[in-house]
């Protein structure tokens, strides 16, 4: 179950192997060939292309990108949705006629999540590939991993199960070589609930700057303490996190990528309740989460990106989405992060969540000037970029 | 572009909708109520839905054994009072006021759970009370727990057949989902096959009935949350249908756990707070709200809590209060659980709490 996303992103990564782009371990020679493609089309140009992608699009994904001129891009998405609806109907069906059966339902509902990113992204991505003109500034955009970075700020929750609302965020973050440990916290400004958070993840496959694509095992440790409500929740999780580089669907692509992960948690709930001696409860949470995000440029710095997402987990504080009608509750919920920097160290992330609850805010990010020495394939890979242009 | 690109996303975030029962708690206010003719009828707590509101007819279709109602009046009147999904021995009295109470034969003999008086009303208000004779006993009583019937309405007549075999059912408790998609018509047909059953089905609505109207179920059936009291013992039933229970019915329920905190207190509701196969999530929308329910329940002294929404049978506790899932009216089971068709038979002693429960497997 925990490979699932790592085996559609490889599954992936075979449909479109007769892609025209070079792999992330070609050499910098074919590299700068890939990097000499033909200048986009012009921005006037583009408007049929867009109004494809959005309106046929929406049934036929790869629309836009057939209307742009790039049948073999537009193939890939339209691939991509055939996988991911595949994937989703295999995966929902299984549900459906198991009777959500104990058996069955963890790999099955992971599959129909992973379908579901599939076949969503391969819409979003059609509309930015026929919306993106500067896909060549991307590999400007690229920033090696720094040893440390910190953010500070506030998140407005807005839940009418509970009285709490405005919320201190910190987070640090230290990198050492493929290991990145983030311990974080979010805070009531009424002290009345807290969570604390420390999250390891270890760097399976790297990014380049050829490829904004890695793998990272992530290890988390939870507590949330709600004391108003007389509860606390402790739990640890495991989860496969992958991001997938939607350029080798094509040069249009370039900039935007995928996001996947699957993971396991259990928690437990401790009551403390006054007068009332009451066992704990264990709670079993699947973890599953998709996203699409762009690297960020022209104003903003190198690091710079956006992310829209749907998480599966139902037990923080944004939850699952409540809705009208049969499905409430089912689904988790949806998100917008962006992360947008200044320059070099400074930077903010705005962050949005729509599910039991809402959650906005911002905070400041500050991160540190020195690379991470031992960041292996990216800086060899930049290194020989530099050899080549000398 | 990105800025307006952000802008769209968090406009579709903003869809979504976090207090979605807030529509079927009004609809719980209303339910009882009802003006016409000259007539005001008014049902305490809701616990009856009027049906039909005529001269000379007042119908009330119960959700609780014993309930006290008020026909206010202009001018003297010779009114007839139906009262369905009630016990078979229910008795119909006065309270205060006056008026003249005449029993007539049941419309249908082959239908206990429908009965009809001549109520003779004077000018004003008259409080009225339907209860069986034992409704405030402290004797021990038995009672059955279905839900999730939804698609399989055709044979769901056997179900019923098999539960008026049993001995000493007084009612049944509905967790939710009688029909697959709350139409006019699926509501319909369930009450029709609902005649057949010997003792009233007092139930909730569970997901499935928000397939069209949300409020469609209390036409029918009254209140998706309620409480009543039997032989001493609390009974709870709540409106979960969207995973999550709406912060005016906390109030309610804190009021009904204090009320109830020295007495044996069932709670019933569609959707399991938590899932006791947590990664399937068949469960509230928050894991963080479950356990401020729970501990909620907890700090109530409340003695069983009953669920349905999953379609087979568990046995566990939330919170240390014992729990079952019992989802075994006919739709899509859960494979290879080995449980298939049942439902369950509780004792509920109101000196002792739960003394004994049953799973009848009808397959």
């Amino acid at each position: 179950m925990r490979t699932a996303p790592l085996a559609l992103a490889l599954l992936l990564q075979a449909s479109v192997a007769s892609s025209a782009f070079p792999s992330p371990t070609a050499p910098p020679a074919a590299a700068a060939a890939a990097a000499r493609t033909p200048s986009p089309p012009r921005a006037r140009s583009r408007l049929l292309p867009t109004a494809a992608a959005v309106v046929p699009g929406l049934v036929v994904h790869g629309t836009g990108h057939y209307a742009l001129g790039e049948p073999k891009t537009g193939r890939n998405l339209l691939l991509m949705q055939g996988i991911g609806l595949g994937i989703f109907l295999a995966g929902g069906l299984t549900i459906v006629f198991t009777g959500a059966s104990r058996y069955f339902v963890a790999p099955a509902a992971t599959a129909t999540i992973a379908g579901f990113g599939l076949f969503s992204t391969s819409y979003l991505a059609d509309i930015y590939g026929t919306v993106s003109t500067d896909s060549g500034a991307v590999r400007h955009a690229y920033r090696l991993p720094t040893t440390w970075e910190t953010e500070m700020g506030y998140r407005r929750i807005q839940d009418p199960e509970f009285a709490y609302r405005d919320f201190l965020v910190e987070r640090v973050s230290r990198r050492i070589g493929p290991l990145s440990l983030s311990p974080s916290g979010f805070f009531s400004t009424r002290g009345d609930t807290a969570r604390y958070r420390i999250e390891a993840q270890y760097r399976l496959v790297d990014d380049t700057p050829d490829d904004i694509r890695f793998v990272d095992l992530t290890f988390g440790l939870t507590h949330q303490r709600y004391r108003p409500e007389h509860f606390t929740r402790s739990g640890a999780e495991l989860s496969l996190d992958t991001r997938y580089d939607l350029a080798r669907l094509g040069p249009t692509l370039r900039g935007s990528f995928i996001e996947l992960g699957a993971g396991y948690a259990l928690a437990r709930l401790d009551y403390n309740l006054s007068g009332v001696k009451v066992p704990r409860d264990l709670d079993h949470v699947l973890l599953g989460r998709i996203g699409f995000g762009v690297m960020l440029r022209g104003q903003s710095a190198p690091g710079s990106e956006a992310l829209v997402y749907y998480d599966h987990r139902h037990d923080d504080y944004v939850a699952g989405l409540k809705l009208h009608g049969i499905g409430s509750g089912v689904i988790g919920h949806f998100g917008l992060a962006t992360r947008w920097f200044f320059n070099d160290s400074v930077g903010v992330a705005l962050d949005a969540q729509a599910g039991s609850a809402y959650l906005a805010g911002a905070s400041l990010i500050v991160r540190s000037h020195e690379y991470l020495p031992m960041c292996g394939r990216p800086c060899a890979v930049l290194r020989r970029k530099e050899e080549a242009a000398r | 572009m990105k800025p307006r690109a952000i802008l769209g996303a968090i406009s579709l975030l903003a869809l979504s909708c976090l207090r979605p029962t807030e529509e079927r708690v009004e609809r719980d206010r209303e339910v009882g109520q009802a003006t016409g003719y000259g007539l005001t009828v008014s049902v305490e707590d809701g616990l009856a839905a009027v049906r039909s509101l005529s001269t000379p007819l007042i119908t009330l279709w119960g959700s609780a054994p014993s309930f006290r109602f008020t026909v206010s009046s202009l001018g003297t009147r010779e009114l007839f009072v139906d009262v369905q999904n009630c016990l078979p021995d229910a008795e119909l009295q006065v309270v205060s006021g006056r008026a003249l109470i005449t029993p007539l034969d049941n419309v249908d003999a082959d239908i206990p759970t429908r009965k009809r008086w001549q109520v003779d009303v004077n000018d004003g208000d008259t409080q009225l009370a339907l209860a069986p004779q034992d409704s405030a006993s402290a004797e021990p009583f038995r009672f059955a727990l279905l839900s999730d019937i939804q698609e399989a309405i055709d044979k769901v007549s056997d179900i019923y057949d098999r539960i008026n075999d049993e001995d000493g059912i007084r009612f049944v408790l509905g967790a939710g989902d009688l029909t697959s998609g709350g139409t006019r018509e699926q509501l319909e047909r369930f009450q029709k096959e609902l005649l057949r059953l010997k003792v009233p089905y007092f139930a909730t609505l569970g997901n499935h009935e928000l397939g069209t109207r949300p409020d469609l179920f209390h036409d029918y059936f009254g209140r998706g949350n309620f409480h009543f009291r039997f032989h001493d013992v609390a009974f709870t039933l709540l409106d979960d249908g969207s995973a999550s229970l709406d912060p005016t019915v906390y109030e309610w329920l804190d009021g009904w756990l204090e009320a109830s905190r020295h007495d044996v207190h069932i709670v019933a509701m569609h959707i399991p707070p938590l899932d006791p196969f947590g990664v399937r999530n068949g469960a509230w929308a928050s894991r963080a709200e479950a356990a401020k329910f729970l501990g909620r329940l907890a700090e109530g002294h409340v003695d069983l809590t009953l669920y349905g929404h999953i379609h087979s049978y568990y046995a566990f506790d939330n919170a240390g209060i014992p729990a079952f899932i019992s989802g075994g009216g006919g739709a899509i089971p859960e494979r290879f659980d080995g449980i298939g068709r049942h439902f369950m038979v509780f004792t509920a002693d109101p000196q002792s709490g739960i003394t004994a429960h049953d799973v009848v497997r009808v397959d």
